[in-house]
C-alpha cells in the first residue's frame, strides 16, 4: 500500500501522458474522419432520413441482400431472432430509398402484399426532418454538457478541480465517439441519447473523487484518492457489467437498445481511464502545488 | 438493536403502495370481470346513448360477460338475427338498450392487467409527424390544422387517437398524430391530403366542402349506398352515391349558375348542357349530369357520386366504400388551409411486442443479478445486496406507478430511461454504503449526510443534462428524459433516504 502510494507519487504526472496521447490521437482521427466523411460520425437512417421496414417472415438475408442491393440505395439488412432458440423472427431492411419504392421492391421479392402494421412495420423519416433532428440532438448534447459544467462549477467553486472533471467527461465522450467510428458503427438517434447518458454517468465518479479529495480532511491525500478509487471502480464496474449483460441479451432483438448499451459500455470503460488517471492526476497535481496533502 | 421501521422507510412503503395502486387500480384490474370497449362507431345508437371507449362491459341481456372469450361466443351465437330484438348492454356506467338484428358495431378487448400503457413502438399502431409544405406554421394555424385533422380522423371512424402540436428546438411546429391499434389503410392520404373539395359548373364553383356550404351529409343506408358493380377494362368498377343537403347560400348559387344553361336531350333523359364537376385536390373525381327539372331551382338536395375499382368485384366494392367514406369525411370537415408534408411516418405491428417486453425483462433481471453478485463479493455480506435489490426494484415500481398516474406511455426511449435510472441508482447506493464505512471520527448520521452531498451533486448534473431533450427532435425522445427525471427524483427523495436507513440498521449493528 505504501509502496503503491510512493510509486503513484512519482509517476502520476507521467501517467497523464496516456490520456493525453489518446486525446491527441482522437483529435487527429476525428479531423481526418471529418475531412473524409464531412461529419463526425457515420449516421444510420434515423439521422439521415430513409425507410426501415421490418418484415415478419423468414428468409435468407444474404440472398435478400444480393437481390436488393442494386434496387435500394444504401441498403442495410439485419435480422431479429429469438433469444433462446436463435430462430429468425423478422428481417429489418434499412435504406435511404423512399417508403413507396421500398415497399414495391420488397413485395416483388417476397411475393406477397406487405400490410403496414400487420405483417410488417414501416418507419419512414424524411431527410429534412432527420437532418434537423441530428442538428438538434447535437445542440442538446452541447447544452447538456454546458449545464453539467455550470453545475460542477457551482458545486466545487474551484476552477482547476472543476476543469479536471469537465476534461475527463469530455475525454470520455470524445474517445467513445472515436472507438465507435473505428468499429464502423452507424450512430442512430438512440446512440446520441446514449452519449447524453454518458455525460451523467461519467461525472458521477468524478464528483465522488473531487468531493472526497477537496472537501474531506481525514486521511492523507493518497488515502482519500485510494478510497474513492475503491468506491468509484465498484460503481463503474457494476454499471459496466450490467450494461454488457443487457447488451448481449437485447443484441439480437432491439438495435435501438443494443446501441445505447454498447455506447455506454465503451464510455464507461474509458471513464475508468479518465477518472482514475486523467482526473486523479490533475487533481493531485493541483493539491500538491497548493501544499495540501 | 431490532429492525425498526423509521419514517423514511414508511415513506418508501407508502410510495410503493400508492404506486401499486396506480399500476393495478382499485379494485385491481386483474381481478375485474368484463371486457373493455376499445372502439365504438360514432354513428351507432349505442354511442348516441352514451356508450364510450374505455367503458367496461359486464353483461349483455343479463348474461354475464366475464372475459373476451365469452363475449365472442355470445356474439357469434346471437347474431345475425332474423328480426330486430331488444339487446341490453350493461357497463359500469349504466345500461344501453338497442333494437337490432345486426352485430353491434363494437370492438372489445380483454381488460388490461395493469394500467401501464405501452408506447406505439411496443404495442403497435401508427405515428405521423406532419408539417406544412414550405411554410412555418404559427401556433394558431397549428391549432386549426389539429382541429380539422382530428375531426377528419374521427369522422373516418378512428377513435383511439391523439393529435397534438409539437415543436422543436429550432421553433418549427409540427402536428403529431398517434393512432393505436391497426393502421388504417390509406392513412398517408388521409392525413396528408389537403382535401380541397370543389363542385363546379364550368369554371364556377357551386359549393365546397365544410359546414358553410354543406348543411348535412347522408351516411345511413337510405342516403348512401353502393349502386352497382360492372366489369371494366381491368377488373371491376363499383359506383357509389350519397345525398347531401346544401346550405341556403350554395343552393341559391346552384340556381343562378344553372339558370342560363341549355338543355341536351339524350336517350336516358333531358340534361343540362354543362355537368356538375366534382374535384378533390384539383383532380376530377366525377362528373354528374344535371337533370332538366333542377334548372334554376333553389334546390338543397344533391346527390354526390363516384366510383372505386379493384381486381375483382369484392375489391372494387370495398374500394368504392372507402372512397365514399373519404369523400363524405372531406365534405363534412372541409379542406385544410395549406398543403401538408409527412416528415415521419411509422407503422408498427404488435406482433413482437410481447416477445420484446420479455426480452427486456430478462435483460433487466440478468443485469440486476450480476450487480447483486458484485455487491455481495465486494461487501461479503448478503444484507447490502438485498437492500440494494429492494431499493432498485422499488424505484422501478415507483417510476411505473407515476407513469400510470400521469398516463405516460412507456415507449422504447422510456425503457432506456428506466435503465439509466437503475444504473445511477446503483451507483449512488454504492456511494452511501462506502461513505457509511468511512473511517472518519463522526457519527453514522453525519457520514450519510456527506454521502448525500455527493449524490445531490450527481443528481443536479443529471437533471440539467436531460432538460434539452424535452424539446430536441420534436420531443420524440421525451420519454427518455421524463422517465429518467421521475426515476432519479424519486431516488433522491424517497428510495435513497430509505436505503440510507436500511444501511444505518445493519451498519449500526456492525459498529456496536
Amino acid at each position: 500500500m505504501i509502496r503503491l502510494s510512493k510509486l503513484h507519487d512519482k509517476s502520476y504526472k507521467w501517467l497523464l501522458l496516456i490520456p493525453l496521447a489518446l486525446l491527441i490521437f482522437s483529435f487527429i482521427y476525428l479531423g481526418v474522419f471529418y475531412s473524409n466523411n464531412g461529419d463526425f460520425m457515420k449516421k444510420d437512417i434515423s439521422l439521415t432520413g430513409g425507410t426501415s421496414v421490418t418484415v415478419y417472415w423468414q428468409t435468407d438475408i444474404i440472398d435478400l441482400e444480393n437481390k436488393l442491393v442494386n434496387q435500394l440505395e444504401d441498403l442495410n439488412i439485419r435480422e431479429i431472432s429469438d433469444l433462446r432458440t436463435r430462430e429468425q423472427k423478422a428481417i429489418i431492411v434499412e435504406t435511404t430509398t423512399d417508403s413507396e419504392t421500398t415497399k414495391e421492391v420488397l413485395e416483388s421479392y417476397f411475393g406477397f402484399e406487405l400490410v403496414e402494421g400487420e405483417n410488417s412495420n414501416f418507419e419512414f423519416t424524411g431527410s429534412i426532418l432527420s437532418t434537423s433532428f441530428y442538428k438538434q440532438l447535437l445542440i442538446a448534447i452541447l447544452i447538456a454538457f454546458l449545464f453539467m459544467a455550470i453545475v460542477i462549477f457551482i458545486i466545487f467553486r474551484n476552477l482547476i478541480p472543476s476543469i479536471a472533471v469537465i476534461i475527463s467527461a469530455f475525454a470520455d465522450i470524445l474517445m467513445t465517439l472515436v472507438l465507435i467510428n473505428i468499429l464502423g458503427i452507424k450512430v442512430s438517434t438512440a446512440g446520441i441519447v446514449a452519449f447524453l447518458m454518458l455525460i451523467g454517468y461519467s461525472v458521477d465518479t468524478d464528483i465522488l473523487l473531487t468531493t472526497r479529495v477537496l472537501k474531506r480532511k481525514e486521511g492523507s491525500l493518497n488515502e482519500r484518492i485510494f478510497r474513492s478509487f475503491k468506491t468509484g471502480t465498484t460503481m463503474t464496474l457494476t454499471s459496466l457489467l450490467a450494461m454488457l449483460i443487457a447488451f448481449l441479451v437485447v443484441k439480437s432483438f432491439s438495435a435501438v437498445l443494443a446501441q445505447i448499451f454498447i455506447v455506454l459500455v465503451i464510455g464507461l470503460a474509458f471513464d475508468l481511464l479518465n477518472t482514475w488517471i486523467t482526473n486523479v492526476s490533475i487533481l493531485k497535481w493541483y493539491m500538491k502545488s497548493r501544499g495540501k496533502e | 438493536m431490532k429492525t425498526k421501521l423509521t419514517w423514511k422507510l414508511w415513506i418508501l412503503i407508502i410510495a410503493l403502495i400508492l404506486s401499486l395502486l396506480a399500476i393495478f387500480g382499485m379494485p385491481p384490474s386483474f381481478a375485474q370481470k368484463g371486457v373493455k370497449i376499445s372502439s365504438i362507431d360514432q354513428n351507432s345508437s349505442l354511442y348516441n346513448q352514451g356508450m364510450r371507449q374505455e367503458q367496461i362491459l359486464t353483461s349483455i341481456n343479463g348474461q354475464n360477460i366475464p372475459d373476451l372469450e365469452s363475449y365472442t361466443i355470445f356474439i357469434s351465437e346471437k347474431f345475425p338475427l332474423n328480426q330486430s330484438e331488444k339487446i341490453i348492454f350493461t357497463t359500469h356506467e349504466g345500461e344501453y338498450i338497442i333494437f337490432t338484428n345486426q352485430t353491434p358495431e363494437l370492438i372489445v378487448e380483454a381488460i388490461p392487467k395493469t394500467r401501464i400503457k405501452l408506447g406505439l413502438d411496443l404495442s403497435g399502431g401508427s405515428r405521423a409527424l406532419v408539417k406544412a409544405e414550405n411554410k412555418t406554421l404559427s401556433g394558431k394555424e397549428i391549432a386549426d390544422l389539429i382541429s380539422v385533422t382530428s375531426n377528419r380522423l374521427n369522422e373516418f371512424g378512428l377513435t383511439d387517437l391523439k393529435v397534438l402540436p409539437v415543436s422543436d428546438l429550432s421553433g418549427e411546429h409540427f402536428m403529431l398524430i398517434e393512432i393505436a391499434g391497426t393502421t388504417p389503410k390509406d392513412l398517408k392520404k388521409l392525413i396528408s391530403e389537403q382535401g380541397k373539395f370543389e363542385a363546379k359548373i364550368g369554371d364556377d364553383v357551386v359549393f365546397i366542402g365544410g359546414d358553410k356550404d354543406i348543411a348535412s351529409v347522408g351516411r345511413d343506408a337510405q342516403n348512401a349506398r353502393i349502386e352497382g358493380c360492372n366489369p371494366a377494362e381491368q377488373g371491376y368498377v363499383c359506383r357509389f352515391s350519397f345525398a347531401i343537403t346544401l346550405s341556403a347560400d350554395s343552393a341559391k348559387r346552384h340556381a343562378e349558375l344553372t339558370n342560363n344553361l341549355s338543355i341536351n336531350a339524350t336517350a336516358q333523359g333531358n340534361y343540362l348542357s354543362k355537368k356538375l364537376d366534382l374535384y378533390l385536390d384539383e383532380k376530377l373525381v366525377d362528373s354528374l349530369f344535371i337533370s332538366e327539372d333542377l334548372q334554376g331551382r333553389v334546390t338543397t338536395q344533391i346527390s354526390i357520386s363516384g366510383s372505386g375499382s379493384g381486381a375483382n368485384q369484392e375489391e372494387a366494392y370495398e374500394s368504392a366504400k372507402e372512397e365514399m367514406k373519404k369523400l363524405q369525411t372531406i365534405l363534412i370537415t372541409g379542406s385544410l388551409p395549406f398543403k401538408l408534408e409527412i416528415v415521419k411516418l411509422d407503422t408498427i405491428s404488435p406482433i413482437l411486442g410481447d416477445d420484446f417486453m420479455n426480452s427486456i425483462l430478462f435483460a433487466g433481471l440478468a443485469a440486476l443479478l450480476v450487480v447483486a453478485i458484485i455487491i455481495f463479493i465486494r461487501y461479503r455480506s448478503i444484507k447490502p445486496s438485498a437492500a440494494l435489490l429492494i431499493t432498485v426494484i422499488s424505484e422501478v415500481v415507483i417510476i411505473l406507478g407515476i407513469a400510470s398516474l400521469i398516463d405516460w406511455n412507456i415507449d422504447l426511449p422510456s425503457i432506456a430511461g428506466i435503465l439509466a435510472t437503475i444504473g445511477t441508482g446503483i451507483d449512488q447506493q454504492i456511494i452511501i454504503l462506502d461513505e457509511s464505512r468511512e473511517k472518519a471520527i463522526m457519527s453514522l448520521k453525519q457520514k450519510l449526510k456527506r454521502a448525500f452531498s455527493i449524490i445531490l451533486g450527481a443528481y443536479f448534473t443529471a437533471v440539467v443534462a436531460l432538460i434539452p431533450l424535452l424539446w430536441a427532435g420534436a420531443g420524440l425522445l421525451k420519454g427518455f428524459a421524463i422517465t429518467t427525471i421521475i426515476g432519479i427524483s424519486a431516488g433522491v427523495l424517497i428510495t435513497r433516504p430509505a436505503f440510507a436507513d436500511m444501511v444505518k440498521q445493519f451498519e449500526g449493528k456492525n459498529a456496536s
